[in-house]
């Protein structure tokens, strides 16, 4: 899967916290920082710090923080700036800035917290304790099963596009090839979901999900 | 053979399927199985084999009414109709082709647990049918894992492990050695050798089916060509070619 | 596309979660009786799917960047309006937990301008035009290009007014900001009917049993549809019109003025297309003229796509495979 999914599960000192309390602790950091007001900026500081030390304790190494910051600050900055830039006179859109690109990284790094400690089982375990609708839990619980397979099955289909275009094409055939291959991908997928749906059924399936209880699915 | 004095496990009375296409899948197969048997059910690619499995499992539209004549297959003496489905799937264990279709659950000990939990039983007694299903599989540990973690041959066990899970009477496989590499094959023709109750395999797999079922079906163009012990039948090197198949080499050294 | 947390405000994004909350229920309820039992494999399949194809760059001509599918307007002629909601909701839940894609606060305004306005409205449009058209199963792609580009522009307008109520709109002057957004997403669109267009085409020619038809299968009363295509399609035509408003005081003209730009001779040097060329904003002498110009031009690039893929456009290169297929 993308070198950026964090699929093997993590131990460290922040599983100790349940995992209720984790996705309510990120979210609690992410109202927080939108509340704080630009005056108060060292609030939005010990924010960061607390952030910091949770990315550390998780094991977050800097190579990888370093990466996803890559991507997510330049359109950040250029989406901070458009705004004072259109309106030069007034001093209270730089302040309005400098507030966004503060709340903003504190809530991108409260996330990459949280999709580093918080294992998709425990979500899932989350989301149903939160009183969910179990269909929808079912329907995620589905769907990331596949997430992988159709991944591995994209690669093939790239693989074999590759093979037959000589690496590279034009930028029509490129745009045709790419329709194709979702395409292809999507009936397969849908084939696929009828033969599950068969087997869903031989097991007894009627339509109603039904969930392990907590303690069980939470392992050895 | 239709009337015989013990209840028949399978029975099939005249199983004709057409697809919506038009195109004949099963003309006129008949044939009954008696508990315990293993009955492997060859044939070239398209010869109706999984479309025959299907029926046993109620998987394809089937008369909604029960009278003698419209109803083709029998579970147990019972007829398979739409108001039986949930009994008739309870007795069945199927195991699918692909892996990848039968294990949808994010984690292995739900996805084995998946079948139980919908028989309507308690917690606990899930609990203990999962982790004696991942036992009888040979895969005790796997319970938190991911399925796109393990290996085709742990993932076949674990589907297999999913369907024990439901103490099925008798096993439906639908080219269960397709894709295995020969130890993944090995152990699961150990699992299968163990599994006391009544087996119909489909395979192109013919060392398989020799080892492992006594008895075997021939299956082409939606016809039964054939149905005997197995040694015989696969050793028989004009119906094997008539059919597409080739007589097994430890056969052909007579 | 995907609207990060810290942009809008926590009121915006309790109200916007409300609705989405709301939606998302109502299509669940919806689709249990839709597709019954088939419910969980069929949606968390094509959410599967959503995903993944999100995944696969397409180029853009005379742009750094790649450009993606989204997929609403997709999934709804696949399955339906409430699957499609649902497995937009899922995409963007699994993007944000599982990726830090997308906000977690935000996600309630995410899934209401992609699953909500994107699917549903989508769907709506799609339905109208291909009853205008009539039912035959070629004016299906005709109808999903119009549906997925109108889709696009009524999302990107609805972030606009969702990140207008954020910043208070009588402190800032947005009014240029949003015109950029608009036009940009007005591409991104063309973009969309294109893949979108291709997609369906392709799937048409195998496998035609899969595409729903409105009205038989999934029963959008005549009223909610009209108004879910009323509200899309207002949103979509405000966001092309809201730059001839700006001699208005406080509109585009006064922006214009004070970063010292001068929008009568931008016009002369024929600005038409240089919207197209802007992902950075290097002054918004955006002329009225112009900006409606390329939305018009926007508009007519999108129908003449959908009319091409519509007539039948048939695939002259070789088909892809690798492997065979599972299926019998």
């Amino acid at each position: 899967m993308a070198d950026n999914s964090p699929v093997v599960t993590p131990i460290g000192p922040c599983d100790a916290i349940p995992g209720t309390a984790r996705l309510a602790l990120t979210l609690l950091v992410i109202v927080v920082s939108s509340l704080i007001p630009l005056e108060h900026w060292p609030a939005h500081g010990l924010l960061l710090v607390v952030v910091f030390a949770g990315l550390s304790l998780a094991g977050v190494t800097l190579g990888y923080l370093a990466r996803r910051l890559m991507l997510f600050l330049p359109m950040l900055l250029v989406f901070g700036l458009s705004v004072p830039i259109t309106q030069l006179h007034r001093e209270s859109a730089w302040g309005w800035m400098v507030s966004l690109w503060l709340r903003c990284t504190i809530s991108f790094l409260a996330g990459l917290w949280l999709i580093h400690v918080l294992p998709f089982p425990e979500l899932l375990a989350t989301l149903l304790r939160w009183r969910c609708p179990p269909l929808l839990v079912a329907m995620l619980a589905f769907m990331y099963r596949y997430i992988f397979i159709l991944w591995d099955e994209l690669a093939r289909l790239r693989q074999a596009r590759e093979a037959r275009n000589f690496g590279s094409g034009s930028w029509k055939r490129d745009w045709v090839t790419n329709a194709q291959m979702i395409g292809l991908l999507l009936l397969r997928a849908m084939e696929r979901a009828e033969r599950t749906h068969q087997a869903m059924l031989a097991r007894g399936w009627d339509g109603s999900p039904k969930f392990l209880g907590t303690e069980a699915r939470k392992g050895e | 053979m239709t009337s015989l004095p013990i209840p028949m496990a399978i029975e099939l009375r005249g199983l004709t399927f057409r697809y919506p296409t038009g195109r004949v899948a099963l003309d006129d197969v008949r044939c009954a199985i008696a508990p315990g048997e293993r009955v492997a059910v060859v044939g070239p690619s398209g010869a109706g084999k999984s479309t025959l499995l299907m029926h046993l499992n109620g998987l394809l539209p089937m008369p909604s009414v029960a009278t003698d004549d419209t109803v083709q297959v029998f579970i147990q003496s019972l007829g398979v109709t739409k108001g039986r489905l949930r009994d008739v799937r309870r007795q069945i264990g199927f195991l699918f082709q692909d892996p990848d279709d039968q294990l949808f659950c994010p984690t292995v000990r739900e996805d084995v647990a998946f079948g139980p939990l919908n028989l309507g039983l308690d917690q606990a007694e899930v609990l203990v049918r999962v982790d004696q299903s991942l036992i009888a599989v040979g895969l005790p540990e796997h319970g938190p894992r991911n399925p796109a973690q393990l290996s085709t041959g742990e993932r076949k066990r674990v589907c297999l492990a999913g369907v024990l899970a439901c103490d099925p009477v008798m096993l439906v496989l639908d080219e269960p050695t397709s894709n295995l590499d020969p130890r993944a094959r090995r152990q699961l023709l150990e699992i299968l050798r163990r599994f006391p109750g009544t087996q119909i395999i489909a395979t192109h797999d013919l060392d398989f089916a020799l080892e492992l079922c006594p008895r075997v079906l021939v299956l082409d163009g939606g016809k039964l060509q054939a149905d005997g012990p197995v040694e015989q039948v696969l050793a028989n090197p004009n119906l094997m070619e008539r059919h597409g198949l080739e007589v097994p080499w430890r056969l052909r050294a007579v | 596309m995907h609207i990060r947390d810290g942009i809008l405000s926590p009121e915006v994004c309790v109200v916007t979660g409300l609705i989405s909350l709301a939606a998302v229920g109502y299509s669940l309820r919806k689709l249990r009786l839709d597709l019954e039992d088939r419910a969980v494999p069929l949606t968390g399949m094509l959410a599967s799917v959503v995903f993944a194809g999100q995944m696969v760059n397409f180029p853009l001509i005379g742009l750094p960047v790649s450009g993606h599918l989204l997929g609403g307007v997709l999934a709804a002629v696949m399955l339906g309006p409430w699957a499609a909601c649902l497995a937009i909701t899922l995409v963007l839940v699994v993007q944000a937990v599982l990726f830090n894609d997308g906000g977690l606060l935000s996600l309630g305004a995410n899934i209401l301008n992609m699953g909500v306005v994107g699917a549903w409205g989508g769907y709506a449009i799609y339905t109208i035009i291909r009853k205008w058209l009539g039912n035959g199963t070629m004016t299906a792609i005709p109808a999903a290009v119009i549906a997925a580009w109108f889709s696009v522009l009524a999302a990107a307008a609805l972030f606009c007014f969702e990140f207008g109520c954020s910043t208070g709109s009588q402190e800032f002057h947005l009014r240029g900001i949003f015109t950029l957004m608009v036009l940009y997403h007005a591409l991104i669109g063309v973009g969309e009917a294109l893949i979108t267009g291709s997609v369906l085409s392709f799937v048409l020619s195998r496998r035609p049993d899969l595409i729903s038809i409105p009205g038989a299968a999934s029963p959008i009363t005549n009223v909610s549809q009209f108004v879910m295509a009323g509200v899309v399609g207002g949103l979509a035509i405000a966001a092309i019109l809201a730059p001839l408003k700006s001699d208005h005081p406080d509109g585009l003209d006064q922006v214009v003025q004070q970063t010292g730009m001068e929008a009568r001779q931008i016009e002369r040097d024929g600005l038409v297309f240089q919207g197209y060329e802007l992902p950075l904003p290097r002054g918004f002498g955006w002329s009225t003229l112009a900006t409606s110009l390329a939305g018009i031009l926007g508009t007519l690039v999108v129908f003449g796509i959908a009319m091409g893929l519509g007539k039948g456009a048939r695939w002259n290169l070789p088909v892809i495979e690798s492997g065979e297929p599972h299926g019998r």
